[in-house]
């Protein structure tokens, strides 16, 4: 072992050069793996949420976005047909309007958004009932208007605790509950009773205002989306099927299936895109230690031969090669994970103010990128090994 | 009866450089080698000297010939299992002393012990033994840049020494010596025979070390002449 530090030492700058090839594999896998694990867990969550409901949105908007309303005489229809449970109409809008005239204001991750549920409704979502609390209580039925229940993320950026007043939009609301980390999501939301959600949602459109003021905008039909939930026993996708025969030309249908296919094509799409530069990154690395071991072997072809000569087994010569390639690929791995992991820890700390974090810095695979350096430092190792254990005495001893 | 360490019979060994020119290194060599011999080997360069040192070292093979050593066939002895042979049974000294340059005197002498298969105690005592005795105590821990080229080669001698082998070649020991430390060797090497009954074959320029030694051996154009 000594004798393979040794070994490296000879060649300084190029051990350093190498090991460097490899640190930029492995940082640039860490911090997109990481940021991958990160949209893999949000993706995760929001998978589990979509397809625990059917979920509906007025025509021409897609999920969470709003593109008009939908009205409540709609949602009463849809509760009506046959295997639908319960209907939950809800509104989503953005904490705080967006700054276009300041680009610090793009966020990667989600931006925090008001959820409005209708909490007196017996809809609930099959996957996600209930949400683990921090500190207080969920918003439930008998919640009132001005009680709101807060992601932890929101509750971090604006120093909330249970208790404290959380203006809104110029509205005070009073924070009755935190919920606990769930890395998605929930963490940027605010979960508030359907009608102020309502009320702020037509306060900050200037048409929808208007309409309400001169009486010609229900408050009860200002619904951005709305979750139907399905009877036990129940095909959801039949459910579906049945909502878009009868109400395909008023509302988007999203049944649970399909959102799940389109969701996994979505993420593999985009982990492929992430890790597939990542890998792009590795692979020059992996070169750059099959190079440098190539070129130590023949550096190496007199220190071989007199190995050889004096009982050295050809396991024992490509064994030594193999493990100085994985060292080498060791020690970038390490530092690169280090450099990686703090490059994702400052730009995290910052994002934390800025809409959410955007990598997920798992020890599991903090632990597997450094298994994973050693690994591709022995693959890159093989060749030459095998080619140093294949050194022909004779001709390595011609060489004294 | 003399054990027969090492038995040539009728060895050739040809090179073929390219299409048209080949060597022919050893032209049917016969020699024997009995426990306790300590001889030269002498002839003009060219002669097949080195090539029959390797093909008795394990590290070539002939490529017609019977060849014995310490009583086993190795004639068509395969590099898997020729390499537990030279590990266990023959030692080398070359002229270049060929050394491991990382590794120090101590590290050197244990790397032979390992790959003879002694146990990690067993190569640190005997590795000390030996350096001790080679007179190298107080250098154990000095890379081979650190050592004079005397010291390097009694280094060599007792990393060739290490797995207590029943021959023991050396290609030109005193090659990159000056005379006085030749003669310093060469008392190292006869000592070792005379005290320990160690076989040696030593393939050599020098009229002076091959009048050293109890026999030579002389070779021409591939074949043992005398």
């Amino acid at each position: 072992m000594i004798e393979i530090f040794r070994n490296m030492w000879r060649r300084k700058f190029r051990t350093f050069l190498t090991i460097f090839g490899i640190v930029i594999g492995i940082f640039a896998f860490t911090v997109m793996g990481s940021m991958a694990l990160k949209l893999n867990k949000m993706i995760d969550g929001g998978k589990k949420y979509i397809t625990g409901q059917i979920s509906i949105a007025p025509k021409g908007s897609g999920y969470e976005t709003t593109g008009g309303t939908l009205p409540v005489d709609t949602i009463n229809q849809i509760s009506k047909i046959e295997g639908v449970q319960a209907v939950g109409a809800m509104v989503s809008l953005m904490v705080k309007e967006p700054n276009t005239d300041d680009s610090a204001s793009f966020s990667m991750g989600p931006m925090p958004t008001i959820y409005g549920s209708d909490f007196k409704s017996a809809f609930k979502n099959r996957n996600w009932e209930t949400m683990a609390m921090k500190d207080g209580v969920m918003l439930d039925q008998n919640s009132k208007d001005d009680e709101v229940s807060i992601g932890i993320t929101v509750a971090a950026d604006n120093n909330l605790k249970v208790g404290d007043n959380f203006n809104i939009r110029g509205r005070n609301f009073k924070v009755v509950g935190i919920v606990d980390k769930t890395m998605t999501g929930p963490d940027q939301y605010v979960f508030m009773n359907i009608k102020p959600a309502r009320e702020l949602l037509v306060e900050s459109n200037p048409f929808m205002k208007s309409l309400y003021e001169q009486g010609s905008l229900n408050l009860e039909d200002v619904n951005s989306m709305a979750g139907v939930s399905w009877k036990d026993g129940v095909d959801s996708e039949v459910v579906a099927q049945r909502i878009k025969d009868q109400f395909g030309d008023k509302v988007s249908v999203m049944s649970p299936v399909k959102m799940g296919e389109m969701i996994d094509k979505a993420s593999a799409t985009m982990n492929s895109i992430i890790l597939g530069s990542a890998l792009l990154a590795l692979i020059v690395g992996l070169f750059s230690i099959v190079n440098t071991m190539v070129m130590s072997v023949s550096e190496r072809t007199k220190e071989i031969g007199i190995k050889k000569a004096i009982g050295a087994s050809p396991l024992s010569i490509a064994s030594e090669y193999t493990l100085e390639a994985g060292i080498i690929g060791l020690i970038g791995g390490a530092i690169g994970l280090g450099l990686g992991v703090g490059t994702a820890s400052i730009l995290n700390a910052q994002m934390a103010s800025k809409g959410g974090e955007i990598f997920l810095l798992e020890p599991s695979f903090m632990v597997g990128v450094i298994v994973f350096s050693f690994v591709i430092g022995v693959i890159a190792g093989v060749i030459p090994a095998i080619r140093a254990s294949k050194l022909k005495v004779v001709d390595a001893i011609r060489e004294l | 009866m003399t054990k027969i360490v090492a038995k040539a019979q009728g060895i050739k060994k040809s090179y073929k450089m390219s299409r048209r020119n080949i060597i022919h290194a050893l032209q049917g060599v016969d020699l024997e080698v009995d426990e306790g011999d300590f001889s030269a080997i002498i002839g003009p360069s060219g002669c097949g000297k080195s090539t029959l040192m390797h093909i008795l070292g394990l590290l070539d093979r002939p490529d017609e010939g019977h060849l014995e050593i310490d009583g086993e066939n190795m004639s068509q002895l395969k590099e898997k299992k020729a390499y537990r042979m030279r590990a266990k049974k023959i030692g080398f000294i070359f002229q270049g002393f060929n050394l491991i340059p990382t590794l120090t005197a101590y590290e050197n002498v244990l790397l032979a012990g390992k790959y003879g298969g002694q146990t990690m105690s067993e190569r640190r005592e005997r590795a000390k033994k030996l350096l001790d005795l080679l007179g190298l105590k107080d250098r154990i821990s000095h890379k081979p840049n650190e050592l004079s080229g005397g010291q390097q080669q009694r280094v060599a001698i007792a990393r060739a020494l290490m797995n207590d082998p029943i021959l023991i070649l050396a290609d030109e020991p005193t090659g990159e010596l000056d005379s006085k430390t030749s003669l310093e060797i060469m008392a190292i090497l006869k000592k070792l025979n005379r005290e320990q009954n160690k076989t040696f074959l030593i393939v050599t320029h020098n009229m002076d070390v091959a009048n050293d030694c109890k026999k030579i051996i002389h070779m021409q154009d591939g074949k043992v002449v005398k």
